[in-house]
């Protein structure tokens, strides 16, 4: 057997401009037992176009990193079954949204929290755990 | 019938079936407002630095918190009855503390536009009887607000729209995506780029004025002509509009007054954000972000985002609302570093950082109250079953003699 080169060389990186969205599901979820698998399988996706999974070579169900100067997740990615012409994805409000969300509202207390830049590559990691996401302000 | 707490709209049709003092089953909600109101897995128990601990201890220990900061910070109430919100006003005055809720990075911006009378609005029931023209601009209502077409909007029977969404309206979504709202506006979704809505409003008033908009000529000027036929319309503003005009928003003011004939309804999430708005802005003028020193002080430093931002907060006490999960994480770290007080009926991220954590009763199931609907009208909020929980109006006026 050869060795497998593909280990040793990085996945290829995207830059990826993402929005956020509610989803009646992702909300009943939240409701019912925000800590739950239910709550973590709506939240942790990114919803991209079908001519983006196409540039990306990405498909739904595989593992994506998501990284920018604000932090890093884990999430799974999904195909839109709307139409979407590609050149934005998709995520829902939660903790892995918000990981990747600036501080920064020029002194005005709002930010943007529709409009996400990112660097998106496939990943063998696991989906970021939500107390992986709030651990680090435990006292 | 019983009224929903699970949004704005303060749904007051609901049926409960009750077994053993427990509901078993929701009937006429949405799928939030069941879920909501059936209650959560996780119920929160009292305690401190994360070890149970009796109610009497978490309210001393609260007490002494805010007693002890030089600048606590009153953060939530947004889901909480007018009655609580009012003690919680009482409270941060008492303690001249900071006080803000999630209006703030919401619909602040616009509530108090309309409070302040710069926005011509109308009630969800004169929407429902007379309005023809249905505007859903960056709502997604379908998801956030689920019961809003059918009760007031596109679908119900009114005074001057019998026959409903077949014949007499007709509805509109701008988006940056073809959300589920957007879906049932067949024929009339206008897709717009990622912060474009200014520059669609300013293409939107010229195709108004008679000009050809250099924008989207044709659309433009297809949608003007709609607007301009209305009778009675209703601009329904969603966060996706705020958050994209949120430097600009003066022109939404503009384009409201070349419409005489439209209404601007804020879309609010959670069940009493407005409430807590209304009461704050009878109290200090301001819908949010204020400090009590002896006189009030509205200040963006005082916005949640800015105050945790800059630690300049002492102590937090969060009453019905989960800024660890709702802020941007690079902004939570600063809650690490001071005592942090939650009031909840269930366990959040934000309890298990809390310093002191107090359960509370849930209203509209497990307490009383009223609260405002997000056209402004007063709704009485019933209580389900019996409990023991304290109110959070309890709690605030039990923090209020202990301080």
């Amino acid at each position: 057997m050869g060795i497998d080169i593909g280990k040793f060389l990085k996945n290829p990186e995207f830059e990826i401009l993402i929005t956020t969205y509610r989803d009646i599901f992702q909300v009943e979820a939240l409701e019912r037992d925000r800590f739950g698998e239910e709550y973590k399988k709506l939240s942790a996706v990114i919803t991209m176009s079908k001519n983006d999974l196409q540039k990306t070579g990405f498909k739904s169900g595989d593992r994506v990193k998501l990284s920018n100067n604000n932090g890093t997740v884990v999430v799974e990615v999904k195909e839109s079954k709307k139409n979407e012409s590609g050149g934005l994805a998709f995520m829902v409000n939660s903790p892995w949204s918000n990981t990747l969300i600036s501080g920064e509202t020029d002194g005005k207390g709002i930010p943007e929290f529709k409009y996400i830049m990112a660097r998106i590559s496939l990943s063998k990691e696991e989906i970021t755990p939500i107390l992986d996401l709030i651990g680090a302000f435990h006292k | 019938m019983f009224t929903c707490t699970g949004c704005a709209l303060l749904c007051e049709d609901i049926e409960a079936i009750i077994e053993n003092n427990q509901i078993k089953e929701i009937r006429n909600a949405c799928r939030r407002g069941a879920a909501r109101m059936k209650g959560c897995a996780n119920r929160l128990v009292s305690s401190i630095d994360q070890k149970p601990a009796d109610i009497e201890s978490c309210l001393k220990k609260a007490a002494e918190i805010l007693r002890n900061a030089k600048s606590p910070m009153l953060f939530g109430l947004d889901n909480s009855t007018c009655e609580a919100q009012a003690k919680g006003i009482q409270l941060a005055k008492k303690t001249n503390a900071i006080i803000d809720d999630t209006s703030s990075f919401c619909q602040g911006l616009l509530i108090e536009k309309i409070l302040q009378k710069k926005l011509r609005t109308c009630s969800l029931d004169d929407i429902r009887n007379k309005a023809d023209v249905l505007v859903y601009w960056g709502s997604d209502a379908q998801d956030s607000q689920p019961r809003h077409l059918s009760r007031f909007s596109y679908f119900p029977r009114g005074e001057s729209r019998q026959r409903g969404y077949e014949e007499d309206r007709l509805a509109i979504a701008i988006d940056v995506r073809e959300s589920n709202t957007a879906k049932i506006c067949k024929g009339h979704f206008y897709r717009i780029p990622l912060k474009g809505d200014k520059e669609f409003i300013l293409a939107l008033m010229e195709a108004l004025s008679g000009k050809a908009p250099a924008y989207d000529t044709k659309n433009m000027l297809g949608l003007a002509s709609i607007l301009k036929k209305a009778q009675f319309g209703a601009i329904f503003v969603g966060i996706g509009l705020t958050y994209s005009i949120k430097n600009d928003f003066e022109i939404l003011t503009a384009l409201a007054n070349m419409l005489p004939r439209f209404n601007i309804m804020p879309m609010v999430g959670h069940y009493n954000m407005r409430g807590f708005n209304e009461a704050l802005f009878k109290e200090t003028g301001f819908v949010n972000r204020v400090k009590f020193e002896g006189k009030v002080v509205n200040d963006n430093k005082f916005a949640v985002i800015e105050a945790l931002k800059k630690k300049s907060i002492d102590a937090l006490v969060v009453v019905g609302s989960d800024p660890v999960l709702s802020l941007p994480r690079s902004i939570i770290s600063h809650l690490a570093s001071i005592p942090v007080v939650c009031i909840d009926p269930c366990q959040t991220f934000t309890s298990r950082i809390a310093t002191v954590n107090i359960p509370s009763a849930a209203s509209g199931v497990e307490s009383a109250g009223s609260a405002v609907r997000m056209d402004g009208k007063l709704i009485g909020i019933k209580k389900i079953i019996e409990n023991n929980y304290m109110t959070d109006e309890d709690i605030m006026k039990r923090l209020m003699e202990a301080v």
